[in-house]
């Protein structure tokens, strides 16, 4: 084994949890090669185009040659100072739920000669108090006596110190049944439903008048349950907020069970399928427990390592093994949402701790990656929407979901707030009733996935306007365009959205476009070419939030003499580029991007700061203490998820940025332009800050004498200016802010902490007050604000949309669909690297078209859970399935240059939903409420 | 379960990216990803499904006769390999004294150039179909009309979950019209 250089590594100290000092390796540590973030990222300079942006991605040239990128590519041999005899692990899970879980039965392999090393089990657990984080719910193993609450429940993790072994053993188990044996029938397990909330709103006169009631304005429902049934306040006209929301909800129930005679009241159930990530990395996890240090050193890809960190060493700590330090080393990685609190590395964890000194690696293959990852919430929808037959007008809409969370909590009720939340789609609704309930069941765990709760709303929201479109014999554009949402109305939870909407925008232009204007010419031309297929085009958009309503990023920034710039930041490289967009974030404010960047950074010591109670359910009173600490937060970092690393993750970078620039660069570049007698070469024209502009990778301001990121870097070291910032921005629908005294001037920031970072040149005083651990003087906030609790309540404010009009064919003899061709037109702001928002966008939609025709599992019994299931029976679409030659897109131009960028990675995925079933319709006259809209559904109405 | 068939392993002789590989003894039971992912941590060729679908584990067969083909090794045992000479995603690039990569090959440039990968775990499948497809149609030559067919015959079988296969394609069409003689008039 080779011998640990402590001194070699250079690990960022985390923080302390419950006596275990936590540890990210700093991936630029030479001692970590294989982690080694810089090996990845290719120079910026190679990548970087003045004018025009990024020629590649900082990764792209590592992927294409397959360097080792993935925590799947990581072997113990790679880790310099582990030990390099590399173990693997499995485990072993029971797939019924009707009968008591008696133990295992290993004799088979035991004769074979593959007894595993070391079989770890629930006994294991509980001897050694190694209990699952409570985030979690139930244990990590099935205990001997209980019965499975689902289908795949862990019931042993099987250890070898040999790779031969150890694939002969796992293929064996795979095919035996007889290894998990079960004793007397028991009824299926039932237990409560994990949540349920309800949004009423009942509206102004106007759109934009006073609502009479909603969730921003008075409160959110949160019932009690009896008997795994909701029981809702007592509805009371003048009662409190809870009672006033029912008696509003009775009076929007009696108007839709007794409509005016000039209403539709359309009503329908939609179902969601049960669907994969099929993240093609799937889980995995490289673990060595060093027992004599008592250090935890863990591989593995996360869209969440600071949760990690944080409950591993909770775990570590509770647990009897000795703990005394934690080395998370997080790897670029893909998701969509599965690798969000994902429970897989506590497995690998445990692995690691029973691994006998040896590294263990428990990577699932893609039957076991079926069986236990998370899947999309199976969503049934029943929907009532009241209109107005006269005008189209939309007037009540009610809706009651029930999201299918499976048998381990795992976000199941925010997706089901956030898909009810999301279920008016780009329409304006006067009056509404939302109701959404997470419930548990047998089916293996359903949790965060691209779309999250949208898809499943929204989809059904715009098959539902198509369908009342044709009840009313109105063009399905005219009544889009009816009930648009515009800016300034307020939505469902009574919030008035950020900025402008384009969603009439987008209506406008796709109603221009050749395949809807052209739909009746060429139904019949294709009809008459293919007698056996029927031709349609489908329409659908959608507007979608991006953020999880509480948003805590770090982020620094740091100008070197020569020019060159390093980023940190906690978001996570998930495939998206997120890596290659944080380098050229920077670039709007220090002209040209940066050279390094580290992502998925946890340690930010230098600011101090502190959190406390939870920021989506504190009251006011209980911020309004917290916030009189200068260093406290609500929230210190969230995941890499829901679609925020664009604007959210992007947002501390830009301001960081923007401070090295305002109190670095443009001092020392107008002290340069007033050099000389009379002011120099700027005192003949009026030279301002706003007029700033970096051209070329040049700054100009009003006419001055172009200078170069590397000359006034120089001279801000120089001149002791500020050069580095490191930044901490909290957001609740809105962001904090605070007045900062930056270098002797005074500034109000979106950003909640802040220190900063003096050139080499600085003056001993200011040298003596840069005293944190990475050199930075750290400032102290005055007059913070921090959005109101209340508004929680909103629900959603950051909106982009995103349309698609298909054309398709339906064969009526197979009723197999085949899409023809399709165009999206998508709003995002200002694009960072427009190659990588326009890649989303087709990835996005082949994983809508999959929603939509081809992606489905039983729930139960059939399903996954039983351990069976594979890509040779889920259909992932092909790009024969895509139209990938013939598909285009429209993003639109930002509004001005000064538009955030936005995020967009599930809105893309969710109108090619809509607009497939649409087409359909179109097609065969038959509107689906059921999806996937299989060959053998439709063969069924044919 | 069955409680026979012990491990029995013998001698693999291989070439892999030119080199030829240490010989030692290797299980019969082993399937080729694994050799090359535990043996020779070559973890470029990637695991995606192991029931030879979605094609991240396929690396090029180079024949004596100078014809390539594709071949999955999550279902391929590594004694199949036994005296054959294979391409992985790592041997395409020319690469300096130091290991590092110099010059991409064409594909691999047309790849980054496009933006046609997100996670990538599918990249070394597509880079190595790619090649296999621009190696054959510098022999057998097609008409320009039947490139975009041409591409899609030999693409459609592998999976890919990020980028919707667009930014694959249309970097493959660039990479064949960027090498002579791989398409006529027609």
């Amino acid at each position: 084994m080779p011998q640990f250089n402590q001194s070699r590594r250079r690990f960022l100290k985390h923080s302390v949890v419950a006596g275990v000092s936590t540890y990210v390796a700093s991936l630029a540590s030479p001692s970590f090669a294989a982690l080694f973030e810089q090996d990845i990222l290719s120079p910026t300079a190679q990548a970087w185009r003045p004018g025009t942006g990024m020629k590649f991605r900082l990764d792209g040239i590592a992927k294409v040659t397959g360097s080792k990128v993935f925590a799947r590519d990581i072997r113990a041999r790679d880790m310099p100072h582990w030990p390099d005899t590399q173990a693997h692990a499995f485990i072993i899970r029971a797939t019924r739920c009707d009968r008591r879980y008696q133990g295992i039965d290993l004799s088979a392999l035991e004769a074979a000669g593959l007894a595993p090393d070391r079989v770890v089990t629930a006994e294991d657990m509980a001897r050694d108090n190694i209990q699952v984080p409570e985030y979690y719910g139930p244990a990590f193993f099935l205990p001997a006596g209980e019965t499975p609450l689902y289908l795949g429940y862990p019931v042993a993790l099987c250890i070898y110190h040999d790779f031969a072994r150890f694939a002969v053993a796992k293929a064996r188990v795979r095919a035996a049944e007889d290894v998990v044996v079960y004793g007397e029938q028991t009824p299926l397990p039932e237990k409560p439903p994990y949540g349920a909330f309800r949004y009423i709103r009942v509206g102004g006169d106007t759109p934009y008048a006073p609502d009479r009631f909603s969730a921003l304005q008075e409160t959110v429902l949160y019932p009690d349950f009896r008997k795994r049934h909701p029981v809702w306040p007592q509805a009371l006209e003048n009662g409190k907020d809870s009672q006033r929301a029912m008696y509003h909800a009775n009076q929007l129930a009696e108007q839709l069970d007794m409509p005016p005679d000039d209403w539709l009241v359309f009503e329908a159930e939609y179902q969601t399928p049960y669907i994969d990530h099929f993240a093609m990395e799937a889980d995995n996890a490289n673990c060595w427990f060093d027992a004599e240090a008592g250090d935890m050193h863990l591989v593995c890809g996360s869209q969440s390592p600071a949760e990690l960190v944080e409950r591993m060493a909770e775990l570590h700590s509770a647990s009897t093994f000795a703990s005394g330090r934690l080395f998370l080393h997080p790897t670029y990685t893909v998701g969509y949402g599965s690798k969000d609190n994902s429970i897989f590395p506590y497995y690998g964890l445990i692995a690691g701790l029973y691994g006998d000194g040896h590294p263990v690696r428990l990577a699932n293959d893609r039957y076991e990656q079926f069986q236990a990852t998370m899947k999309r919430h199976p969503f049934t929808i029943r929907n009532r929407l009241a209109v107005e037959r006269e005008t189209g007008k939309f007037q009540i809409f009610k809706q009651n979901l029930t999201a299918n969370g499976g048998g381990r909590a795992n976000f199941s009720n925010s997706v089901a707030f956030v898909g009810a939340t999301a279920a008016q789609g780009i329409y304006y609704m006067p009056n509404s009733d939302l109701t959404a309930t997470a419930e548990f069941s047998r089916m293996p765990e359903a949790g965060s996935m691209r779309g999250y709760g949208t898809i499943q709303t929204m989809a059904a929201t715009e098959l539902m306007v198509d369908e009342i479109a044709d009840h009313l014999d109105m063009d399905p554009f005219e009544l889009r365009l009816a009930n648009v949402f515009k800016s300034g109305m307020k939505n469902t939870q009574g919030a008035i959205p950020a900025g402008h909407l384009r969603g009439e925008e987008i209506l406008h232009r796709a109603r221009q476009h050749e395949i809807w204007t052209q739909r009746a010419a060429r139904k019949q031309a294709f009809e008459a070419d293919h007698p056996e297929q029927r031709y349609g085009v489908g329409f659908a958009c959608v507007q979608k939030d991006f953020g999880h309503g509480a948003e805590g990023v770090f982020s620094e920034v740091r100008l070197n003499a020569d020019g060159s710039i390093e980023v940190r930041n906690t978001g996570a490289e998930m495939g998206t580029g997120y890596s290659t967009s944080q380098a050229a974030v920077v670039a709007q404010w220090l002209g040209q991007p940066a050279n390094t960047v580290h992502t998925a950074e946890t340690e930010w010591d230098d600011l101090a700061m502190t959190s406390s109670g939870n920021p989506y359910v504190m009251s006011q009173s209980e911020q309004e203490a917290a916030q009189t600490d200068p260093r406290w937060t609500p929230m210190l970092q969230q995941a890499s998820s829901a679609s925020n690393s664009s604007y959210y993750l992007s947002f501390p970078t830009i301001e960081a940025a923007r401070v090295i620039f305002r109190h670095g660069l443009w001092p020392v570049a107008l002290e340069y332009w007033q050099r000389g007698i009379g002011g120099g070469q700027a005192a003949p024209y009026v030279v301002r800050e706003q007029d700033a502009r970096w051209e070329q990778g040049k700054l100009t301001a009003n006419g001055m004498e172009p200078l170069s990121l590397a000359f006034l870097a120089e001279r801000a070291h120089a001149t002791g200016r500020v050069t580095g910032a490191m930044a901490h921005a909290f957001n609740r629908w809105e962001w904090s802010r605070a007045d900062y005294r930056i270098d002797g001037t005074s500034e109000n920031l979106p950003l909640d902490g802040l220190a900063v970072r003096y050139g080499d040149g600085a003056s001993q005083q200011k040298k003596a007050r840069m005293t944190s651990k990475r050199g930075f003087e750290l400032l102290t906030r005055s007059n913070p604000y921090f959005p109101p609790t209340q508004r929680n309540n909103a629900g959603v404010t950051y909106y982009s949309a995103c349309a698609t009009l298909v054309e398709l064919a339906v064969h009526t003899g197979t009723g197999e669909v085949s899409l023809l061709n399709h165009h999206s037109f998508l709003e995002c702001g200002n694009t960072i690297v427009e190659e990588l928002v326009s890649g989303q966008l087709q990835g996005g939609l082949a994983m809508g078209i999959g929603h939509a025709l081809y992606e489905d599992m039983p729930l139960y019994e059939d399903g996954p859970g039983n351990g069976t299931w594979n890509i040779n029976r889920y259909h992932v679409p092909r790009a024969s399935e895509v139209a990938v030659w013939e598909q285009s897109a429209d993003i639109l131009p930002p509004l001005s240059r000064t538009d955030p960028p936005k995020g967009i990675a599930e809105v893309v995925m969710i109108p090619v939903v809509g607009a497939i079933g649409n087409g359909i319709a179109h097609a065969i006259g038959h509107h689906f409420h059921r999806l996937p809209i299989t060959p053998e559904r439709i063969r069924e109405v044919l | 379960m069955s409680t026979t068939d012990p491990i029995v392993s013998k001698p693999l002789h291989v070439t892999v990216n030119g080199i030829e590989q240490p010989v030692e003894d290797i299980p019969e039971q082993l399937m080729m990803l694994d050799y090359l992912n535990e043996y020779r941590n070559l973890t470029g060729t990637r695991f995606g499904c192991g029931i030879g679908v979605c094609r991240a584990c396929t690396v090029i067969v180079d024949h004596e006769d100078g014809r390539s083909e594709e071949i999955r090794t999550c279902i391929t045992g590594a004694h199949y390999f036994e005296g054959k000479s294979i391409r992985t995603v790592e041997g395409h690039a020319t690469r300096d004294e130091n290991g590092d990569v110099a010059k991409l090959s064409e594909v691999q440039q047309q790849f980054l150039d496009h933006f046609s990968f997100q996670c990538s775990y599918c990249a070394p499948g597509f880079v190595n179909a790619a090649t296999v497809l621009v190696e054959r149609l510098q022999r057998e030559p097609v008409p320009r009309s039947q490139l975009e067919a041409t591409i899609s015959d030999a693409l459609e079988s592998h999976l890919c979950r990020c980028t919707g296969y667009v930014r694959y394609f249309r970097a493959v069409r660039a990479a064949v019209l960027a090498t002579p003689g791989t398409t006529v008039e027609g």
